[in-house]
């Protein structure tokens, strides 16, 4: 089923108590697309990343994940095997090493043998240029550092589709550039990816598509030119035009 | 009346004796108690019926004196199963469950204080609730707790003294046995308290050591 998307969101709604933050989200994401979510601060993007693999459980809607619906009750692990997610705030474990941090889960969940493992994981990590500090402890490294390793934990699961949640929000200036190098690196070899981002030089450069989110719902969508150089809505243009 | 050296130091054979009980009582207490807590303290933060059992288990143990536990325990449970408990497994009994229900308090907020973001990354990696808690949580939880574990610890070797009242002969126990036959006090409850001191003071040398040593990384 080549035209099948890899996920499909009806409808989704979530509310954290009287807070409602997602109003009726859907949207269809195909194999291979770089999909950007951006909007200001409070419009849900994060939220709707975080439901996606049920670190926040949808209040109402449904995710279809390669054709099946996900229900935490069956297919939750797969499915987060399959979604590999990126955080802002890096999340390494700081008690393991740097390689056993992207061989721990390929180990535990996967039953990847332990050398196997390894020697994917120095692989991986030679692909976010990381392959150096492989033996150092992750409150050792920069930021940048850390999220790259990250990333590669992330890879080192062989998921279908990469999830990124403000990747680079809290990097200093002076580090963003080198994982965004690594993320377009994943974009061009055909990586599923949906990236909440205010980095609009990414979006612009390495989004398939690009969706703007206010208050909740999904405004406008479409390819980054059609976005950036001719949005449609009100909110879209007052949106960027602060912004750009 | 002149304060009698010979006399702390004749002593210090039966005390040491009594001291190694206590020692003995308060290891396997607090072996025991790092297990109870750490179920105790996982079932407090979870979802389930369990977190009301634990919740209750803690707090009628905190708010009862160790006394009166080791009391129903030694001489309460005994009328009611019609057989005699001994006095060490009574007193293993309740300094364990004593210390489980602290323990639990403190392997509470030692998971509770290791960032979200933690369970979220092993979560979103596929793992399962059991080896987050295995592999991520509690590792990191319990190099945090090693400080008000080893006060725990210390604190326990203190209060077992008070399982002498079921007839176990540790070091104030044997204290007062000296003391019944010599008639000098000052001398005999001096050394005792020398003797505690010795041991909680090596305890909590020790803790700042592996405190110091897990600091290293993490």
């Amino acid at each position: 089923m080549p035209n099948t998307p890899i996920l499909e969101v009806r409808n989704l709604h979530k509310s954290f108590g009287n807070l409602h933050v997602l109003k009726g989200v859907s949207l269809k994401i195909a194999r291979g697309e770089v999909v950007v979510v951006i909007g200001p601060s409070g419009s849900g993007k994060s939220t709707l990343l975080r439901c996606l693999n049920y670190l926040e459980t949808p209040s109402s809607g449904e995710i279809i994940f390669q054709g099946e619906p996900i229900d935490p009750r069956t297919n939750l692990k797969q499915v987060r095997q399959e979604m590999g997610m990126v955080f802002q705030s890096f999340n390494l474990f700081p008690h393991m090493k740097v390689l056993h941090n992207v061989t721990l889960a390929p180990n535990l969940v996967r039953k990847t043998a332990s050398k196997t493992a390894e020697e994917a994981a120095l692989e991986l990590l030679d692909k976010v240029g990381m392959a150096e500090k492989a033996h150092s402890y992750p409150p050792e490294l920069s930021g940048g550092q850390q999220q790259r390793v990250a990333i590669a934990r992330a890879l080192a699961m062989q998921p279908e589709m990469m999830l990124f949640d403000e990747p680079t929000s809290a990097l200093d200036p002076e580090m963003i550039g080198e994982v965004l190098d690594v993320m377009k690196k994943l974009a061009l070899e055909g990586r599923t990816m949906m990236v909440v981002t205010h980095e609009m030089g990414f979006a612009r450069e390495v989004g398939s598509r690009v969706i703007f989110m206010d208050e909740g719902v999904i405004v406008e969508e479409g390819t980054p030119q059609e976005l950036f150089e001719n949005p449609k809505e009100t909110r879209t243009k007052e949106f960027l035009s602060k912004i750009l | 009346m002149e304060f009698r050296w010979d006399l702390v130091w004749s002593s210090m054979p039966t005390l040491l004796s009594g001291a190694k009980l206590t020692v003995q009582l308060t290891s396997i207490a607090v072996f025991f108690g790092i297990i109870i807590g750490t179920f105790a303290g996982i079932a407090r933060l979870s979802k389930g019926p369990l977190r009301f059992l634990a919740a209750a288990y803690i707090d009628v143990i905190r708010g009862t004196p160790l006394l009166v536990q080791a009391f129903i325990i030694f001489y309460g449970i005994p009328g009611l199963i019609h057989r005699p408990i001994p006095a060490y497994l009574a007193g293993v009994l309740s300094l364990s469950i004593n210390s489980g229900a602290y323990v639990g308090e403190i392997v509470r907020s030692g998971i509770q204080s290791v960032d979200k973001g933690q369970a979220e990354a092993a979560l979103s990696l596929g793992m399962s609730n059991y080896q987050t808690m295995r592999h991520i949580i509690l590792p990191q939880a319990f190099r945090r707790i090693v400080p008000p574990l080893g006060n725990e610890f210390i604190a326990l070797l203190k209060d077992s003294s008070l399982v002498s009242v079921i007839a176990l002969e540790e070091l104030v126990r044997k204290g007062q046995i000296i003391i019944g036959r010599t008639f000098r006090p000052f001398e005999v409850w001096l050394a005792v308290a020398m003797i505690y001191f010795v041991m909680t003071f090596t305890v909590s040398r020790l803790v700042n050591y592996v405190e110091k040593r897990m600091n290293v990384n993490a």
